[in-house]
């Protein structure tokens, strides 16, 4: 079970390299694109200077670089569409990041790419995003069709349901999850939103306005009113879990968020193929201990310490108690 | 041009589904207006309604499917009523799948007929299993934003050259827009495709390509989530919030109304409406009439007026 961790500069690569990343994933926003359309059109859901690899010499030389420590580079092109227009950029975008960058696989949302792509045959891997929302066996099986080496599950499977894809389908493709820094209150893929920066994300906006309920079911008492609001009160309190902490970190700087460790035992019992550490715009510190963590806790599972004893060791690193006994900075719920 | 109704249930085609009728039906005093203002403004460009098809089931949450003896009574009652039958699904799990075929089995066995599809695995058991059933593309499955705090600012403000028409044209479409893509539809039997009307703004320049058309008013969908808020309402703190956990359809009772007062634009008087796992916003005025006009121009196939948000438990 490896961990994937994202990159945006080459700068980055010795210290993932040495703190335990086995598989990378960045970013890249070619001129043309920023040239023809302005930062509400996002090629691969970041801003372009939000979390991609600046030029495709700097990739090229990263690529080289990460393929003499032995670490595979994936790409994303994973917005939701590309219209008629955009394809044919896209598409000999993908075909100077196989042939000439020498990436090993595209990461990819929209089911047209991903079509138009296994047309083309290039020699770098298809990767399914997330962002495609495969969250049934039949849906892999659908996409199966188009030659995906992997398929990366949404972070709203619970593991129960994981166990029963990679069962269904393992074998055939490989099945990466979520484990770090990343929340999203929605499906990520079904929802039509913006985190443009005029606005900020949907989702945390929500927290700042005023909410009514308007209620149908039985007489509205007093007592259902005070319910209806301790509840929304939790929902914002689990919002601003899903959102980093607020986009915070613990008094030595460790990152808070969105967390999957205690279920690091889980997935390689299943046979889970890689584990994500969101966050291509992240902070090299951030990235740093995001990887260093998840390397200790699988190889704690991976050398068969006991579940329980991993899930202690996975609490202890995250520093603060409090916030996993909240419950609501869990990807998955581990039983 | 066809006009199909959304049904909570066969209830409520037991008496004749006129629009008039139909857009009382909502219980929501906030959302009255949006539904009366719709209804209002269909006769007032297309002429007279009526409804030739309906519309059951949802798009949003897996546990809102229906329960197979209402599922079989809405089916008895469009036949009844000599209406057209389109079940709505959703985006599911495994469990949702396998609730799925056993509906998917009955529509098969009583009445063939239509299936909106927002899920790839839907797609393929439906392909596989019951090639009787006529696929749709759902509108989630038409990923183009549609976030109403901002994307019709956008279109207003937008410069008409350079950059800006061009990311503007990009946000009216989606990947529709290629005709490699809507020709893999029609090759994979699929009749037609379901969208929402964009605050952007829609270019519908594919309705031509041999899909049919159908849009939804006066709601359009935000976003939706397996985590649902209403459903936390009978779980422990630390125990709410888990994707896909079950529930007692709470959201049946309410739905809670935000407003966007907090907006950095002109737009504060906008709301929002969460119904169970799903943010929703009603059409504007001029948004309404834009995609009246785009049917009364022949490149819309089917209306779908949804008279209470989709998210009915039957």
């Amino acid at each position: 079970m490896k961990i994937l961790a994202p990159i945006r500069s080459h700068e980055e690569l010795e210290m993932l390299a040495a703190s335990g990343a086995e598989e990378l994933y960045c970013g890249i926003v070619p001129q043309e694109w920023s040239d023809r359309y302005t930062g509400a059109m996002w090629l691969n859901r970041r801003s372009p200077r939000g979390g991609s690899v600046e030029t495709l010499g700097e990739l090229r030389r990263l690529v080289e670089d990460a393929h003499t420590r032995n670490l595979p580079v994936f790409i994303t092109l994973n917005a939701p569409y590309y219209t008629a227009e955009q394809m044919p950029l896209v598409l000999e975008l993908a075909g100077r990041l196989s042939e000439e960058a020498g990436v090993d696989a595209l990461i990819v949302t929209d089911i047209n790419l991903l079509r138009r792509l296994r047309e083309a045959s290039l020699a770098a891997d298809l990767h399914v995003s997330s962002v495609a929302a495969t969250l049934n066996s039949e849906a892999v099986r659908f996409l199966l069709d188009f030659g995906p080496r992997r398929v990366i599950l949404p972070r709203s499977l619970t593991i129960a349901e994981i166990e029963t894809i990679v069962g269904d389908v393992g074998r055939q493709v490989e099945i990466e999850v979520f484990m770090l820094n990343d929340g999203c209150a929605f499906e990520e893929g079904f929802c039509a939103t913006t985190h443009h920066h005029s606005v900020g994300a949907f989702c945390t906006s929500l927290s700042e306005m005023q909410a009514e309920f308007v209620w149908h079911g039985p007489v509205y008492t007093a007592r259902r009113r005070n319910w209806l609001r301790r509840n929304l009160a939790d929902y914002r309190e689990w919002v601003w879990y899903v959102n980093g902490n607020g986009c915070g970190s613990t008094a030595r700087g460790l990152p808070y968020g969105p967390c999957g460790l205690c279920a690091i035992s889980d997935f390689l019992r299943i046979g889970v193929t890689s584990l994500k550490i969101v966050g291509r715009e992240a902070s090299p510190f951030k990235k740093l201990a995001s990887v260093r963590m998840v390397r200790e806790i699988r190889d704690r599972a991976r050398a068969g310490a006991p579940k329980l004893a991993v899930i202690e060791r996975a609490r202890a690193l995250r520093q603060e108690p409090v916030h996993c006994d909240s419950g609501y900075m869990c990807y998955y719920k581990v039983t | 041009m066809e006009w199909s109704i959304h049904i909570a249930g066969a209830e409520d085609l037991a008496d004749e589904p006129t629009l008039e009728r139909c857009a009382g039906l909502e219980p929501a005093a906030p959302l009255q207006p949006a539904v009366r203002l719709a209804a209002d403004l269909a006769a007032e460009r297309l002429g007279a309604v009526r409804f030739t098809r309906c519309a059951f089931g949802n798009e949003f949450c897996e546990h809102l499917l229906p329960q197979p003896a209402a599922f079989e009574a809405a089916i008895c009652a469009a036949r009844a009523s000599g209406l057209r039958f389109t079940f709505l699904t959703p985006y599911v799990g495994n469990e949702g799948i396998r609730r799925l075929r056993g509906l998917l089995q009955l529509l098969d066995r009583m009445e063939g007929g239509e299936v909106v599809f927002s899920d790839w695995g839907v797609l393929r058991v439906l392909r596989g299993e019951f090639p009787r059933l006529v696929p749709v593309q759902g509108r989630l499955l038409n990923k183009s934003l549609r976030d109403p705090r901002v994307m019709g600012i956008y279109a207003e403000t937008q410069p008409d050259n350079g950059t800006g028409a061009a990311t503007l044209a990009a946000l009216q479409r989606s990947n529709l827009d290629n005709a490699s893509y809507t020709d893999w539809l029609l090759r994979l039997g699929v009749a037609g495709v379901e969208i929402d009307n964009l605050p952007q703004g829609i270019d519908l320049g594919f309705a031509s390509r041999g899909l049919s058309v159908g849009a939804y008013l006066p709601f359009g969908f935000i976003s939706t989530s397996r985590v649902c808020m209403a459903a936390g309402l009978h779980y422990r703190k630390p125990d709410k919030f888990q994707p896909g956990a079950p529930c007692r359809q709470e959201c049946q009772t309410h739905l809670v109304e935000y407003s966007y007062t907090n907006s950095p634009f002109h737009n504060r008087d906008q709301k929002f409406y969460l119904k169970g796992n799903t943010y929703f916003f009603a059409h504007t005025e001029a948004m309404t009439r834009s995609l009246l006009d785009q049917a009364a121009g022949g490149r819309i196939d089917r209306l779908v007026f949804q008279p209470r948000l989709p998210m009915m438990a039957s």
